[in-house]
């Protein structure tokens, strides 16, 4: 008898799953924990957050569509994911926060190019080391930190975003430029704090 | 050369559209015409560029052996209990 994993629109055989799930899922695991760890800023977490939607995966291989886009497939899993059992307890600031963030970059001042991070230039971004511009990423609210990871480390397309984030391609432009306008302005700080030219 | 963009918030967008990969042939056109003309557009592109590139080259990290190590034994006794359940219930 053939012995199979949770049936949905096809069967895999259990071995065909497990060659699957290591062709197609396995050279994305950097990414993931790379997500995984930008999202959820404890290492321990990322790596449980990797471990299950590892599993969630293989347990509903069957809505998998070989030869699609697998990674993002995998993202939007992990997503989901981190919103429904991490995201509590992530650390970054709150939702309150984003709210605050959202409303006061994307206000009225939105035609005029914000002061505060005109004086950034590409040298100094060029000359910071990993780890603070790291900081800086970190230091954003989580959808934020989320679309830039998406697009900047990860080069999904916008429409993959949407998909990934359950969100209208608009809402993926207009996010990801305050998101960008608010790392400019954490990387200013950090530029400053540093001594930074 | 102009010192000031009088669209220059416009002229941010584009960019980042740009470099995402989404503007449109006839746009990128129309930026790279005039991005030399502008010096803000000039220094917006350039910030724009190394914020991007600085991100994808200093923000990486490789998944540890051993998560991928936990995730190939997990899978492993997954398909073992899998294989003894299975034919209980057929």
């Amino acid at each position: 008898m053939l012995m199979e994993v949770e049936v949905k629109d096809k069967i895999y055989s259990l071995g065909n799953a497990r060659q699957v799930f290591e062709k197609e899922f396995m050279p994305h695991m950097d990414a993931m924990y790379n997500f995984a760890l930008k999202l959820t800023a404890d290492e321990d977490d990322a790596q449980d957050l990797v471990q299950d939607t590892c599993l969630k995966a293989y347990r509903y291989i069957n809505s998998f569509e070989p030869g699609t886009y697998a990674k993002a497939w995998l993202f939007r899993i992990l997503k989901n994911n981190f919103i429904n059992d991490y995201r509590k307890k992530s650390r970054g600031p709150s939702k309150v926060e984003f709210e605050w963030v959202e409303q006061s970059i994307s206000g009225e001042d939105e035609a005029a190019e914000p002061a505060y991070f005109a004086d950034l230039q590409a040298e100094t971004v060029n000359d910071m080391l990993g780890d603070e511009i790291t900081a800086a990423l970190q230091s954003l609210p989580v959808d934020f930190r989320m679309i830039i990871i998406l697009c900047d480390l990860e080069e999904f397309s916008y429409e993959e975003m949407a998909k990934i984030l359950d969100i209208p391609i608009g809402t993926v432009r207009s996010r990801l430029h305050r998101a960008r306008a608010l790392l400019k302005i954490k990387l200013v700080s950090y530029a400053k704090s540093k001594g930074y030219n | 050369m102009k010192m000031s963009c009088e669209h220059h918030q416009d002229c941010m967008q584009l960019i980042q559209k740009i470099l995402d990969g989404e503007a449109s042939v006839a746009e990128k056109e129309a930026f790279f015409a005039n991005k030399d003309l502008c010096m803000p557009c000039q220094k917006g592109y350039e910030l724009e560029l190394s914020l991007k590139e600085n991100l994808k080259s200093k923000c990486q990290l490789s998944c540890p052996d051993q998560i991928i190590s936990k995730i190939r034994s997990k899978l492993f006794l997954f398909l073992i209990l899998i294989s003894i359940l299975i034919p209980l219930f057929c």
